[in-house]
């Protein structure tokens, strides 16, 4: 390989540049190149969140790749894959009756703060003796007219626990991916052309047109020790700590979408007069130089 | 894969490439496509379509300013990739990986060479007005026709950000129109990847008494009509912001449930799920300790 750099280190890197709108198809052409890294890169770039019904309950629940097994998902309602897959993983029966529960909790918990949207929980054991799992959250805002704006909220929240006694410790990773798109449509309206105000009717041909689309994710990781009294003490740990982060990313993905973007097209470009601005500071440095003398 | 296809997937690589980060995407693409031969000569025409896309500036030789490397600067019946700078009257090679002008020639004015000069010094005015960094060319196309390009570009790796300005201006004094378009690309990488992406389509009709006026004079209104225009743009990305903010945000994800207060994990969820539990803690039987 060239420079000795690992070629998924470069894969991630650029799904870190790439506009997020096109992630899905940027990993597919990247699986059409490198096929033998499929799985690396499918298991650490975050992809919209698929919304699927299950067959036998009618409910929807989200596919990702932690409860993919081949081509088939498995539903966290009833277990079962879909496509059918005769040897597809499950959990141990242990595991599954926490993961019910957990698919319980985090439901009630999409109601109270989504209200609306899907929710699903995965959970795995692991090799060492302890557990993990997926916490997914989705909610979908599909305009009614097209000047509405759109928008969807996809939340992924991995986590790897260990019992140490009474206490586990946890491992959380969570990423939020928010994409935000309003079009705009604008005839001319009290418009007139400027320092002619008497031109009005000379701009009836104005219009104008745009689009607006803020889109990306964020990932951010915390470990927390909590105390174990029952198996489904994990549930509310793993639910007070999904609950805090959530609540921290959500304020970071204000400030990012909603400031930090916004600053830099100020930046960019000021709306203000520069020149004034500029001609503004020559006269204050006069003025104060004439005091001083 | 075929070699072919490969050099496919990168062209498409390049070109979404976010602003100021073409090197660094670059890079990546060497190590995932892993055949340096085959990519410089394949990745040539998709560095040449981004850098006329994107209004790529370069330093003109022998002189003091910038000018913008465009499909409407190209000096037409030559095989090679020669640019012309209109301010100078300067033509150049341009070398599409590298970014660096050569080989400058001087070049004849065009007829509307005092037009095109006219709006050249009110799109220099407009710049210091409006502007921090920005680079603006005018073409002239006709006697009658002229584009303006304008980009401004601010990069901090440090920081994580970058950001994009391009607006482009087709000015017709015949049909007394000006088709423009403006393009907002900002890119914040800092643990997470967010982007923003706009685009504005936008006509305007031009004042008879405008076009009927000296250059000097009609140049400085058309550049009065295009601050209002860009101007107006960006009030109406603020008003997006807030109507992102207010309605899709606060729509998708409350800040807090209606309560105003965080979930009680052990009492309400516990109960809940002590309930519903009881016969599933059975199931786990002995706690592992």
């Amino acid at each position: 390989m060239a420079d000795g750099v690992d070629p998924v280190d470069s894969m991630l890197d650029l799904m870190r540049r790439l506009p997020p709108t096109n992630v899905e198809e940027n990993v597919n052409a990247l699986i059409q190149i490198c096929p033998d890294y499929a799985d690396d890169l499918l298991g650490s770039v975050d992809q919209p969140l698929k919304v699927r019904t299950d067959r036998a309950t009618g409910r929807d629940y989200l596919a990702c790749d932690y409860n993919r097994d081949s081509d088939s998902y498995r539903s966290p309602w009833s277990n079962e894959y879909d496509p059918p897959l005769e040897d597809g993983t499950v959990p141990t029966p242990k595991l599954r009756t926490l993961e019910i529960a957990a698919n319980e909790a985090f439901d009630a918990y999409r109601e109270l703060y989504y209200e609306g949207g899907v929710s699903s929980v995965y959970l795995w054991d692991l090799e060492d003796g302890g557990f993990a799992g997926v916490v997914l959250l989705k909610k979908v805002m599909t305009p009614t007219t097209p000047d509405e704006p759109s928008g969807s909220w996809d939340s992924i929240h991995v986590f790897e626990t260990a019992e140490r006694g009474r206490q586990a410790h946890y491992k959380l990773t969570s990423t939020v991916m928010l994409e935000l798109v309003t079009k705009q449509n604008n005839k001319a309206e009290e418009t007139f052309v400027v320092g002619e105000p008497e031109k009005k009717s000379s701009q009836q041909g104005w219009k104008s047109s745009g689009e607006v689309t803020l889109s990306g994710s964020m990932t951010r990781q915390i470990e927390q020790d909590w105390p174990v009294h029952e198996p489904t003490s994990h549930i509310m740990n793993t639910g007070k700590m999904v609950e805090e982060m959530e609540i921290k990313m959500r304020n970071l993905l204000q400030e990012v979408y909603f400031g930090k973007t916004r600053d830099i097209v100020y930046d960019l470009r000021s709306m203000d007069d520069l020149e004034k601005a500029r001609r503004q500071k020559e006269l204050q440095k006069e003025l104060v130089g004439f005091i001083k003398r | 894969m075929s070699s072919k296809d490969r050099i496919q997937v990168a062209t498409s690589f390049i070109l979404q490439s976010p602003p100021g980060e073409i090197n660094d995407v670059l890079n990546d693409v060497r190590v995932i496509v892993d055949d340096d031969e085959r990519l410089e000569e394949g990745v040539l025409p998709a560095l040449r379509e981004y850098n006329l896309a994107q209004f790529t500036t370069v330093d003109v030789p022998g002189e003091h300013h910038q000018t913008i490397v465009s499909e409407f600067a190209r000096v037409p019946g030559s095989d090679e990739e020669r640019y012309l700078d209109p301010r100078s009257k300067t033509s150049f090679i341009f070398n599409h990986l590298t970014l660096e002008a050569t080989d400058p020639q001087s070049e004849e004015p065009s007829e509307a060479e005092s037009q095109r000069a006219a709006l050249e010094s009110a799109a220099l005015s407009y710049l210091s007005s409006h502007y921090h960094d920005g680079v603006a060319t005018i073409f002239a196309m006709s006697t009658t026709q002229f584009v303006v390009q304008i980009v401004s570009n601010k990069y901090n790796p440090s920081n994580y950000w970058a950001g994009r300005w391009r607006s482009q201006y087709e000015i017709d004094f015949e049909s007394r129109s000006i088709q423009g378009k403006v393009l907002v690309n900002v890119h914040y990488y800092e643990q997470g990847n967010v982007q923003l992406n706009t685009s504005h389509d936008l006509s305007i009709s031009i004042p008879a008494a405008v076009s009927s006026v000296p250059h000097t004079s009609a140049a400085s209104k058309i550049f009065a009509l295009i601050e209002a225009e860009e101007s107006r743009c960006q009030t109406s990305l603020n008003d997006s912001y807030h109507e992102m903010g207010e309605k899709t945000f606060k729509g998708l994800r409350r800040a807090l449930p209606l309560t105003r207060q965080k979930i009680d994990w052990d009492k309400t969820m516990g109960y809940k799920l002590g309930a519903e539990l009881i016969a599933s803690n059975r199931a786990f039987g002995a706690h592992p300790r």
